[in-house]
């Protein structure tokens, strides 16, 4: 097959195109760390708890991409499950790393029910998968607050009167996770250059990169790329297209429990009724700004968008307060941000999909064209 | 077929052996110690002068007569050293391992019994933290659902 012929402008072009959002954000943290004033330590710090404190949530958006089926908004069915683990455990008295397990293990079937649940219904609507699993999460968002605000304390016995609302019934607004905060963290943590790093947060971190790596090269990962590329090739194939988009969906599910739980046991603090639906955009987010796209993310894209989106989350307050007075101003610009590049990158990704559509056209053409002129010499 | 739901099963089964383990390793208990005299069937123990006493690998307690104070720890069994000195001037160092009760999360240890060397039922019991009546009406906690971004993520 002919390659197209492009010129050098066009290349630039492309690859600027390509990595648009990365380089608006590093832009944008490179003026918003001139007018912070930060030292590069301490920057250097926040960056590396983000890093141990998100990507894991972050990487479990992969596998519904690599099948195919998009951002997995439903990432948050996964945050809930990891929640009421967390809710558990603290109401048993369970501390440290052993509580953290615990919680893991509660999380794991509620997880893959919500993640086979979602993906029973993701493979009804085929091709609005984002935006259905966006509106699943509410859904579950709606039947998790009944059952943490109603249902735990008369049906589900929970004892501590620390997690039970003044009303006897239904868990409070924040859960303390004292008995296990930084509990992951803190284990083999080293300090390099005045900087404290969590090793072993970095290591499990790493353990599911190894783990995605493996799992791309696997059956069920080849099987899941084959589906993303066209189910209908794929059927052909003998691939079973639904049941592997269930899977990809109740792994990530999975994955995004455990997230959550690591997570959390970072914050040391638990927002019974909010924690979860951020942190399903704020993950996406993270992603696209590393590059990610719809239909193509890669563990780099992770740890690139992870360091880009939380440093624009680090100065721009701090930017904000120094550039005309108003910490808040850099309150806003996180949302709007977070939001604008959802938006950015999904208008992109249909630019770009048209314009893969249009170069296939010229690339066609264009062989057509070498095709005559050779039949005429 | 048979062989994969038995694997499967196996998973299951090790998966929740994992649970059970991670629940009692992890498991909090707060015991409390107490330096009191007590009298059990007619023998009094008195309490001590000056003793100090450590749980586990936590920091070492000094208590005088009717003291009352507390460590936290994680898991069943522990160790408890007590060091007094009697009448005599003489240093004792008494080191005994103990198991709390799984369900118990909080439990009192009598010093004077645990010295006078008696059984774990005598020295060691349950307890329960008083409850306090209030009387003043309950202020109820607004639940908030709906934060538009927080402070730190």
């Amino acid at each position: 097959m002919s390659e197209l012929r492009e010129t050098r402008w066009e290349k630039t072009l492309n690859v600027l195109e390509k990595n648009a959002v990365p380089i608006l954000f590093l832009i944008i943290g490179a003026i918003g760390i001139i007018f912070s004033g930060y030292s590069m330590n301490y920057l250097g710090q926040e960056i590396i708890v983000r890093i141990a404190r998100n990507s894991f949530l972050i990487i479990s958006l992969l596998i519904p991409i690599m099948a195919g089926m998009g951002l997995n908004f439903g990432m948050t069915l996964g945050a809930m499950a990891g929640q009421i683990g967390l809710i558990f455990v603290t109401d048993w008295a369970i501390a440290g790393i052993p509580g953290m397990v615990l919680a893991m293990i509660i999380s794991t079937p509620i997880s893959a029910l919500l993640g086979w649940m979602c993906g029973k219904i993701l493979n009804m609507a085929k091709g609005r998968e984002m935006v259905t699993s966006y509106i699943i999460g509410f859904f579950i968002n709606g039947v998790y607050q009944l059952i943490v605000l109603y249902g735990m304390g008369p049906v589900i016995p929970i004892k501590d009167p620390a997690l039970v609302l003044p009303r006897g019934y239904g868990i409070r607004n924040t859960v303390n996770l004292i008995r296990m905060r930084r509990s992951l963290d803190n284990l083999l943590a080293i300090r390099i250059f005045g900087i404290s790093i969590p090793v072993m947060t970095l290591a499990v971190i790493a353990l599911l990169c190894l783990f995605i790596v493996w799992f791309k090269k696997s059956k069920l990962g080849q099987d899941m790329r084959a589906v993303g590329q066209d189910m209908e090739v794929a059927r052909a194939a003998g691939i079973r297209v639904e049941h592997t988009r269930i899977v990809s969906i109740v792994i990530s599910t999975i994955l995004a429990g455990y997230g959550m739980i690591i997570y959390l046991q970072n914050m040391g603090t638990l927002n019974t009724y909010n924690s979860h639906m951020q942190i399903g955009m704020f993950s996406i987010a993270a992603l696209l700004v590393g590059g990610a796209s719809v239909n193509r993310a890669s563990i780099g894209n992770v740890f690139l968008g992870v360091a880009l989106f939380h440093l624009m989350f680090i100065v721009s307050p701090m930017a904000g307060k120094n550039l005309i007075g108003q910490a808040q101003l850099g309150e806003f610009f996180r949302v709007f941000v977070s939001y604008g590049v959802i938006t950015l990158a999904l208008v992109l990704y249909e630019i770009r999909k048209r314009h893969t559509r249009s170069r296939a056209g010229r690339l066609l053409a264009q062989e057509q064209l070498d095709a005559r002129r050779l039949a005429d010499d | 077929m048979i062989k994969r739901r038995l694997i499967q099963l196996a998973v299951v089964v090790l998966v929740i052996l994992l649970g059970v383990i991670m629940f009692i390793v992890g498991k909090e208990h707060t015991i409390l110690l107490d330096n009191k005299s007590v009298e059990i069937d007619g023998t009094t123990y008195n309490a001590f002068q000056i003793v100090e006493v450590q749980v586990a690998k936590g920091e070492t307690l000094e208590l005088g007569p009717r003291d009352r104070d507390k460590a936290v720890v994680m898991g069943q069994r522990h160790k408890l050293t007590v060091t007094y000195t009697d009448r005599n001037f003489e240093e004792h160092v008494i080191v005994k391992k103990f198991s709390v009760p799984i369900g118990e999360s909080m439990v009192l240890i009598s010093l004077p019994v645990f010295a006078a060397g008696l059984d774990q039922s005598l020295w060691l019991e349950h307890y329960e933290p008083p409850t306090i009546l209030s009387l003043s009406p309950v202020e109820e906690e607004l639940v908030v659902t709906e934060e538009l971004i927080p402070l730190d993520i």
